[in-house]
C-alpha cells in the first residue's frame, strides 16, 4: 500500500475498480486541523481527471500497471496487432481500446502500450509524427491569403487541416495530442 | 535549492517594514527561548524533539508569560518548527511572527492586520491586497456546500468521516470551501471543538471560538485568539489534547504548568500568529514560499 507521503506525479494506483496515475498533488494543512493531500489522479482507461481529497494516513492500492515499449504492425478489422520489443510477443488490440488515435498509425510505428492486470488499456503515440500527405487539392493560383486551410488525407486514414503550400506526396509533421499540423519535412 | 537573491532581498524588505510597523505601534520585540521544555499542545501539530526538551511550534506560551509579566504590547519574529508539514505552502522549519495586545479585541487585530500588510506590500513596491471582507465559517460552508454546520452530523458533512466531526469538517473546507477564498478574507466564529487557545463563546446556539484566519491570495496567513483567560479550562483543554494524541498513538508533551499560571494572570488579550514565509510569498506573488528562503 502506498501512504500519502508516497504520492507524486506518475504515481499509479488503482480506485474504483479503474488504473489512475497522479497528475497534481499539493500538502494542505489548515492551521488547527490535520494534514491533507489535495491530489488529482487520471483514469489510465478513460483519461478522466478527478479531484480527492486524501487524510494523512489514508492508503492507497498500487495498481498493477505496466508499460511496454511496442512496435505497431497490422490490423484485420476490428484487432491491431503489435510486438514487445524485449520480448517480440505479438499483442493484437482491440480497436476500441485504442480510441481515435488508432488513425496515426503507421506500420513500424514505436508506441508504449499500457497493461492493467495483464490486459492492454491504453496506448500512447510518440507526440510527433512524420506522415506522408496521400492527396490533398492542388493549391489554386492566386489564393495566397495567410493562414488558410485545406484538407489532406494520409495513408493510415486519418485527415488533418494544411496550410495551402502542402501538396500530394509532402512529408509533414503532426502533433498526435492535437492531431494538429506542425511543419513540412520534405517536399515531395 | 538554490539561494534566490531578489527573493531573498523581498524577505528582509518585509522583516526590516515589520519591525518598523510595530515600533511605530509601540510594540515590544521579545525573544524567547526556541528550545523548549513543552510545545504546543495541539493534537495536530508535531514538534521536533531536541535533546532534553523541543523546538517550539510556535512562541506562544513563552510571550503570554511575558504579557503576564505587564508588559501590554510585545511581538516576536522568528524561527519555529513543526514536524511533518512539508509543501509548497509549509516547511518544517518557518518563521512565525506573533504578537500580543492587551485590551484589544478581535476587529482590533483585524485593523492591524490590514495595516501591517500594507505596510509590506509598500515597503515591497508591490501593490497591496485589496478589499477585506469578514465572513463566518458557517456562512462559507453554506455558501459553497449548501451544508449548515450547527446542524450537520460528520456523515452529512463528509461521508469518507462519519465518525469524527473535525475530520469531516478539515476535509470538506479543504475541498470545497478553502480553494473558494480568493479575495482577502478574515474567516471568524470558528466551532468550538477548534477553539485551540482561544475564548469560547459557549451560550450561543452553535458555540464558536473567539478566533478569525486571515487570508490573503487564497492563503492562511494568520490565526488569532481572543486569548483564553481561564486556567482551569486551560488545564481542562490541555488534558483534553493529551487524551487526543494517546488516543492517535502519539507520545503527549508534558504539561506546561508555568503557561497555567500566566493564563491566569494575563490581562484580557487579543493575540494573533502569522507566516512570514508567507506574507512574504503572497505580496510577491510567488507561488509558494520557496524563492523567499534558503531551503
Amino acid at each position: 500500500m502506498y501512504e500519502t507521503s508516497d504520492i507524486k506525479n506518475g504515481l499509479k494506483v488503482e480506485m474504483d475498480g479503474y488504473p489512475w496515475t497522479v497528475v497534481y498533488f499539493q500538502f494542505v494543512k489548515p492551521g488547527k486541523g490535520t494534514a491533507f493531500t489535495r491530489t488529482k489522479f487520471k483514469n489510465l482507461m478513460t483519461g478522466n481527471v478527478v479531484e480527492r481529497t486524501l487524510r494523512t494516513g489514508e492508503r492507497l492500492t498500487p495498481a498493477d500497471v505496466a508499460e511496454d515499449n511496442m512496435t505497431y504492425l497490422y490490423n484485420d478489422g476490428e484487432m491491431y496487432t503489435f510486438m514487445n520489443d524485449e520480448t517480440f510477443d505479438q499483442v493484437a488490440i482491440q480497436a476500441t481500446v485504442l480510441g481515435d488515435d488508432k488513425q496515426w498509425l503507421l506500420e513500424q510505428m514505436k508506441v508504449r502500450v499500457l497493461f492493467y492486470k495483464s490486459r492492454p488499456v491504453n496506448m500512447e503515440l510518440p507526440t510527433f509524427i512524420d506522415i506522408v500527405v496521400k492527396y490533398t487539392e492542388p493549391a489554386t493560383k492566386g489564393n495566397t491569403s495567410q493562414g488558410a486551410l485545406k484538407t489532406a488525407e494520409f495513408e493510415s486514414g486519418a485527415t488533418a487541416m494544411v496550410p495551402l503550400f502542402i501538396e500530394t506526396g509532402d512529408t509533414i509533421r503532426i502533433d498526435t495530442r492535437t492531431g494538429e499540423y506542425c511543419e513540412r519535412m520534405i517536399k515531395k | 535549492m538554490t539561494p534566490d537573491p531578489s527573493g531573498l532581498r523581498a524577505r528582509a524588505t518585509v522583516l526590516r517594514a515589520l519591525r518598523n510597523w510595530f515600533a511605530d505601534h509601540g510594540y515590544l520585540e521579545v525573544p524567547t527561548p526556541v528550545l523548549v521544555p513543552s510545545p504546543a499542545m495541539e493534537p495536530t501539530l508535531f514538534a521536533v524533539a531536541a535533546q532534553g526538551g523541543f523546538l517550539r511550534t510556535s512562541p506562544e506560551f513563552a510571550l503570554k508569560r511575558v504579557l503576564a509579566s505587564g508588559l501590554p504590547r510585545i511581538y516576536e519574529i522568528g524561527p519555529c518548527f513543526r514536524d511533518r508539514e512539508h509543501g509548497g505552502w509549509h516547511g518544517r522549519e518557518f518563521t512565525m511572527l506573533e504578537w500580543y495586545r492587551a485590551g484589544a479585541s478581535l476587529p482590533d487585530l483585524m485593523d492591524e492586520v490590514e495595516s501591517l500588510v500594507n505596510a509590506a506590500a509598500d515597503a515591497l513596491n508591490r501593490p497591496r491586497p485589496g478589499r477585506w471582507s469578514r465572513q463566518t465559517v458557517r456562512e462559507l460552508f453554506r455558501d459553497h456546500t449548501g451544508v449548515d454546520l450547527a446542524h450537520a452530523t460528520a456523515a452529512e458533512i463528509s461521508p469518507l468521516d462519519p465518525e469524527d466531526w473535525d475530520g469531516a469538517f478539515f476535509r470538506r473546507w479543504v475541498s470545497d470551501v478553502e480553494p473558494k477564498i480568493k479575495t482577502p478574507t478574515f474567516i471568524d466564529e470558528w466551532p468550538a471543538s477548534q477553539a485551540a487557545l482561544a475564548e469560547v463563546r459557549a451560550w450561543r446556539r452553535w458555540p464558536v471560538a473567539c478566533r478569525f484566519e486571515a487570508f490573503v491570495g487564497g492563503v492562511e496567513l494568520a490565526n488569532a485568539f481572543l486569548e483564553l483567560g481561564d486556567p482551569a479550562d486551560q488545564r481542562a483543554r490541555f488534558e483534553h489534547s493529551i487524551d487526543a494524541m494517546r488516543r492517535d498513538g502519539e507520545r503527549p508533551h508534558p504539561l506546561d504548568e508555568s503557561l497555567i499560571d500566566a493564563v491566569g494572570r494575563i490581562p484580557p488579550t487579543a493575540g494573533i500568529a502569522m507566516g512570514v514565509d508567507r506574507l512574504v510569498a503572497v505580496l510577491c506573488g510567488w507561488s509558494g514560499i520557496g524563492p523567499g528562503r534558503v531551503d
